[in-house]
């Protein structure tokens, strides 16, 4: 289990350099600067189209959007062919080429249990040809392929539950994190790290543009995400321990966290509530399994 | 030496074997699947020292073999039919990359199981180096210089080798297996163009989307490399009959019986191989036509083709594919090839063994008779035959 961290055991040296080129706000430009710090200069990262495209002091591979997984397969096994096991074998991926057109390849990888690190920034839409929904997209958000009209609500389905399904592939390590728990996730970052086998870390990565926020809010978004119990954090090691990582006292309720954000900005009180009772229910059952043996 | 009685698709796994390929990926597909069998035996009782995955689609194998290649691994992968059209993304990309990987397409035509060139014909504009062979002792020995091309310092681009579906990935016949350590030393270990390793890393690795610069120079740079790869194929086929005893005419085509001949005609695959006994038979009847078996499509050996095109009044092109709405792509190339000649020789189209249709040497000496009417000015009918 990943170990809580104080402020001064993060590492000062910047890995990613400034601006690459995400938007002001950005909560996936954050993620990558948090995660590359921990990875340290001995990792090669590979991309695929993604939003924002990041630009980090290692070496960069790059490749096809639906190829992550068998990418960081390819490296990994050409490395211990060349007797280069040390070098950390990273993606550094978006939600669409994790939950959507990656999917089968990193399931592949995870099913074979290839000794990679995949970071996926969700930042739930097809953020970088202009928000279209993915199979990250919460029920309801409005985004440029579920727009509102007669005919639609809203994206029409519930957000993929990706981590458990990739904890369903017994993989050593599965977490979650957000951008607004920093010492959380540097904390993933550096335990998942030391692991042998395949890795994820889901990172919650607000998008001031997509999301319709105001980029000065984006921490503030990210923080209300998990003290809602809409993204919980959360880590599962081998596909059967199961801890939370961070435990608000209360949750707060749903309506704060949809009304800053103007992809929610149509919602009834009923929708509201639905999601709220749906918001509820799965940390109910998150806080039933916490500490305890999943059974998958 | 040794010899062994084998079908094509061990012939491959031994060529992939001979070859010290240390990355190797595959997805099951018929007629390609036994070679993963053999591949994955040799590997796992210890006879190649290879990371093998078996990956869960042919587009993460392409992918694989792609990165391993780019970390400084000798990589090698196999597919067919509907396999080949599903890699096909990520190999324009090996492509672009200029990463040597060699592909093994153990052909399988896309209407069906039966086998015909439309699977590798389709992934033309990938910018892949294409060579089709005619029998399993090619099959191996091409696998070899495919490697010796591809890293070339000059070259360094992808190869793929065609070996036609069921024809020969499983008949048996003999074929000599090289000595390891003759293969050895004509065939150096793998370094790739640029360390990706992080104590290398400079700058420049780091480049996203968009190159800067004219957008046109990338296709260009390739299309050239691809164009002065002819020279380095030719020089390795010669170097390998020097070392191993074996030639495949000069690396480009193999003329079979041409001197003398009025007309020839053009095949590739097996296709060339049941040409030659239709093509003794034609000479044995007092009538001259000549075989031009075409190995290399891409780069397209157009210089060959203008020198037969002096020698003879017309050139028979039989296409185990069509480029629907073109034409057959062999006819097409050979056509474009010869147009600036001066005198130059009619070319003349037949289809055949398209969805495994069965191409016998009399279908080979019926088309080779009508190219000969053509050699000597006399009308056929139709121009496009469907053999």
């Amino acid at each position: 289990m990943s170990e809580r961290m104080t402020m001064r055991q993060v590492p000062l040296e910047e890995l990613t350099i400034t601006p690459g080129s995400a938007c002001q706000g950005c909560g996936a430009a954050l993620a990558a600067r948090l995660v590359f710090k921990v990875l340290g200069p001995n990792t090669i990262r590979h991309g695929i189209p993604c939003c924002p495209d990041s630009v980090t002091r290692t070496p960069r591979a790059g490749g096809v959007f639906e190829g992550g997984g068998a990418m960081l397969t390819g490296t990994w096994r050409a490395l211990k062919a060349i007797g280069r096991e040390d070098v950390n074998v990273v993606g550094f991926f978006g939600d669409g080429g994790t939950y959507d057109i990656g999917f089968q390849g990193l399931s592949a990888a995870a099913e074979r249990n290839e000794n990679i690190f995949v970071v996926c920034k969700d930042n739930e839409a097809y953020m970088n040809t202009g928000n279209q929904r993915s199979s990250a997209t919460p029920l309801y958000a409005r985004t440029t392929t579920t727009s509102i009209g007669v005919r639609s609500r809203g994206e029409p389905t519930r957000k993929k539950n990706i981590p458990m399904i990739f904890a369903a592939h017994h993989v050593p390590y599965v977490g979650t994190a957000s951008v607004s728990y920093p010492l959380d996730l540097i904390a993933k970052v550096k335990y998942a790290k030391g692991l042998r086998g395949f890795k994820i870390l889901i990172i919650n990565c607000p998008c001031p543009t997509g999301w319709r926020y105001d980029p000065s809010k984006t921490i503030e978004v990210g923080r209300l995400a998990v003290q809602t119990g809409v993204w919980p954090i959360y880590e599962i090691l081998d596909g059967r321990k199961f801890r939370l990582t961070y435990k608000p006292r209360e949750l707060k309720p749903i309506s704060e966290y949809l009304k800053m954000q103007g992809r929610f900005r149509h919602l009834t009180e009923d929708e509201i509530a639905e999601l709220q009772a749906m918001a509820t229910e799965e940390w109910n059952r998150l806080l039933s399994i916490d500490g305890k043996e999943l059974n998958f | 030496m040794v010899s062994e009685v084998m079908v094509g698709n061990k012939a491959i796994a031994l060529g992939v074997k001979l070859s010290r390929v240390k990355v190797a990926a595959a997805f099951p597909v018929t007629p390609q699947t036994t070679i993963t069998q053999y591949l994955s035996e040799l590997i796992f009782n210890g006879e190649l020292d290879c990371e093998w995955v078996n990956a869960e689609g042919e587009l993460s194998t392409q992918v694989i073999v792609q990165a391993a290649s780019r970390v400084g691994a000798r990589a090698f992968v196999c597919t067919s039919g509907p396999g080949q059209l599903y890699m096909h993304h990520p190999m324009h990309r090996t492509a672009d990359e200029r990463l040597p990987v060699v592909m093994a397409v153990v052909h399988r035509g896309v209407k069906g199981m039966q086998p015909d060139h439309s699977d590798l014909m389709s992934q033309l504009f990938t910018g892949w180096i294409q060579w089709y062979c005619e029998n399993n002792q090619e099959v191996l020995d091409t696998c070899i210089m495919a490697y010796r091309v591809a890293e070339d310092e000059r070259v360094r681009l992808p190869i793929a080798y065609g070996s036609d579906g069921y024809i020969l990935s499983y008949t048996a016949e003999p074929v000599e297996i090289p000595d390891q350590d003759e293969v050895d030393e004509f065939l150096p270990p793998y370094k790739p163009n640029r360390s990706l390793m992080p104590e290398d890393y400079d700058p420049s690795m780091t480049r996203g989307w968009g190159r800067g610069g004219d957008p046109q120079v990338p296709w260009r740079t390739q299309h050239e490399a691809l164009l002065g790869a002819k020279e380095v194929i030719k020089e390795v086929n010669e170097e390998f009959g020097r070392k191993f005893g074996r030639r495949y005419g000069n690396g480009l085509i193999d003329e079979y019986r041409c001197e003398g001949a009025e007309a020839v005609i053009v095949g590739m695959g097996t296709i060339a191989s049941t040409a030659r006994v239709a093509i003794d038979r034609m000479w044995d009847a007092g009538e001259p036509v000549g075989l031009v078996k075409l190995k290399c499509l891409l780069p397209f050996p157009d210089e060959d083709f203008q020198r037969i095109g002096r020698e003879v009044r017309a050139i028979g092109m039989i296409d185990r594919n069509v480029c629907m709405g073109i034409g057959g792509v062999g006819f097409g190339c050979i056509r474009n090839a010869i147009y600036d000649l001066e005198d130059r020789p009619k070319v003349i189209q037949f289809h055949a063994g398209l969805g495994g249709k069965e191409v016998r040497v009399g279908d080979i000496m019926k088309a080779a008779e009508k190219t000969l009417k053509v050699a000597r000015g006399e009308r056929v009918e139709p121009l496009v035959e469907w053999i």
